[in-house]
């Protein structure tokens, strides 16, 4: 196995009173798409922010990679891009911030803007916005790539694309860290799913290793079982939902 | 070490930024219009441009304000709240670069602007002065357009002031309506409040002979100050004899008061982490 790019060390971080890592440790290597996967609230957008260097923790270590260059790239839930510009132009933009050459045509075809390439950012659609900000974290070919929920509210087709260009920039031998709540997309791209909960990463494994370890047939159902009775003090996702019957 | 390129790309996205913006190019043009109006309603008047500068000084000491909290208000809020200075924080790009990649960008044109509006201005009033100009007569050899010159560029500071200003309450904010306090804010405390407190200061008796120098503390009276001491008071032929300020402090003041603004703006615009 070789050295994580990635990893976490007896990490701990929180906001106040909510815990979002408490002492938790985890590795990840290159080449690897990693899907990163728990209840709302349990901290993953948080989570990521820690690998990705937008927040430090409180105790414990965090490993980046050391090449010169840009290191980690990060995609936001949601991005909205600087209105007004083009496509184009904003990859050129960023393209602008790093030592190397980019080539903007080269980059929007490897996420399938090319066709949008002189659009403006406020005339793209969510799906569009999101393969640009899939399309800037290639520039300066980052090793590790960071993205927060990259498909939420998107349809299942654009979803699917997402997932696809997320898996090919593994396959260039980055690792690809995202967030996700489509279990189902991420039991078919992920090579790797951690399941954060209650502070600490509860569950660890590919999606086949973890459907055989809890002897379920999918990941929803392994989800469920794992997260049941915590990281939900405050939601009882039980309560009846039609008033109580009254 | 601030690096030259991402300065450079920053501030050209903030520049492209603002001349695609039609509500901030309506804003530059009511902004020209009034300076020019107002240098044509002193068209051949025999004041010349002491006279001008005159009627545009409290004009430009308030709306100057206004121009930059159009300018720049949104400027860094706008990224955060887009999430795209999050994804600027994954590139090789510190904060004071950052933050000076931004000032340049939005206070350049709007220093380009300020300048140019009241060079037209002055342009038009010259246009109705008398053949053999009587401001000369009236004020002895200084009132050139030189010294309406320092006026503007003297103007053109305090606009670099004011937006560094507003850049720094856009830095601070972390929703819109903190931006948007944070810019009117500054418009209050740059154009209104800091004036208020010292003739407050000064009633209260202590001031004494310091008022020349207490008036470069404040951005607005620091620009009085520079354009009444060494734009008019040389075009005048009678010396009033007091100081009305220390040009000096008042040099520093502004220029004080663009760095601090600015270094505020860096450090608040985002907590470094160690790589």
């Amino acid at each position: 196995m070789s050295d994580p790019v990635l990893a976490f060390e007896d990490a701990s971080f929180s906001f106040g009173d909510v815990t979002i890592l408490d002492d938790a440790s985890v590795a990840l290597e290159d080449g690897t798409f990693v899907a990163l996967v728990g209840p709302n609230g349990s901290g993953k957008t948080t989570a990521l922010e820690l690998f990705a260097g937008l927040r430090a923790l409180d105790a414990g270590t965090v490993t980046r990679p050391t090449t010169t260059g840009r290191t980690v790239a990060y995609l936001p839930q949601s991005p909205r891009f600087r209105p007004g510009f083009t496509v184009r132009e904003v990859v050129d933009f960023y393209g602008s911030l790093v030592e190397t050459d980019v080539d903007a045509d080269a980059i929007l075809g490897r996420v399938g803007l090319t066709g949008a390439a002189d659009r403006r950012v406020d005339a793209l659609s969510g799906g569009m916005t999101r393969l640009l900000g899939l399309a800037q974290a290639l520039i300066g070919d980052p090793p590790v790539v960071v993205l927060d929920e990259p498909t939420s509210g998107l349809d299942p087709d654009i979803a699917d694309h997402i997932f696809e260009a997320a898996a090919a920039m593994a396959a260039d031998g980055r690792l690809v860290l995202t967030t996700s709540h489509d279990l189902e997309a991420v039991s078919r791209y992920a090579d790797r799913v951690l399941l954060i909960a209650d502070g600490e990463f509860v569950l660890d494994g590919s999606p086949d290793a973890l459907l055989e370890g809890a002897g379920e047939t999918s990941l929803r159902d392994v989800f469920s079982a794992t997260v049941a009775g915590s990281g939900r003090a405050a939601v009882d996702v039980d309560a009846p939902t039609d008033g109580g019957g009254e | 070490m601030i690096r030259a390129r991402p300065v450079v790309a920053v501030a050209n996205r903030e520049v492209r930024t603002l001349l695609r913006n039609r509500a901030l190019l309506a804003v530059a043009a009511v902004f020209t219009a009034v300076v020019v109006g107002l240098g044509g309603a002193s068209m051949g008047s025999p004041g010349g441009y002491v006279s001008l500068t005159y009627d545009l000084l409290l004009p430009v000491e308030l709306l100057v304000p206004v121009l930059a909290f159009a300018v720049a208000f949104q400027s860094i809020r706008g990224d955060d709240e887009r999430g795209t200075l999050s994804i600027l924080r994954t590139y090789s790009v510190s904060r004071a670069e950052y933050v000076l990649g931004v000032f340049v960008g939005r206070a350049l044109p709007a220093f380009v602007l300020v300048v140019a509006a009241l060079a037209a201005a002055g342009v038009v009033a010259g246009l109705g002065a008398p053949e053999t100009s009587s401001f000369l007569a009236t004020h002895s050899a200084g009132d050139t357009p030189l010294i309406y010159g320092r006026f503007v560029l003297f103007a053109g500071w305090y606009t670099l002031a004011t937006v560094a200003f507003v850049l720094a309450g856009s830095a601070l904010a972390r929703t819109d309506r903190e931006a948007l306090a944070a810019g009117v804010g500054v418009v209050v405390v740059v154009a209104f409040l800091a004036d208020l407190a010292l003739v407050a200061l000064l009633t209260t008796g202590f001031v004494g002979d310091l008022i020349g120098v207490l008036v470069g503390l404040a951005p607005a009276s620091a620009f009085r100050g520079l354009v009444l001491e060494l734009a008019i008071r040389p075009a005048i032929a009678a010396d009033p004899g007091v100081a009305t300020a220390h040009p000096l402090v008042s040099a520093f003041g502004l220029a004080g008061w663009t760095v601090a603004a600015l270094a505020v703006a860096a450090v608040a615009v985002w907590r470094p982490v160690e790589k």
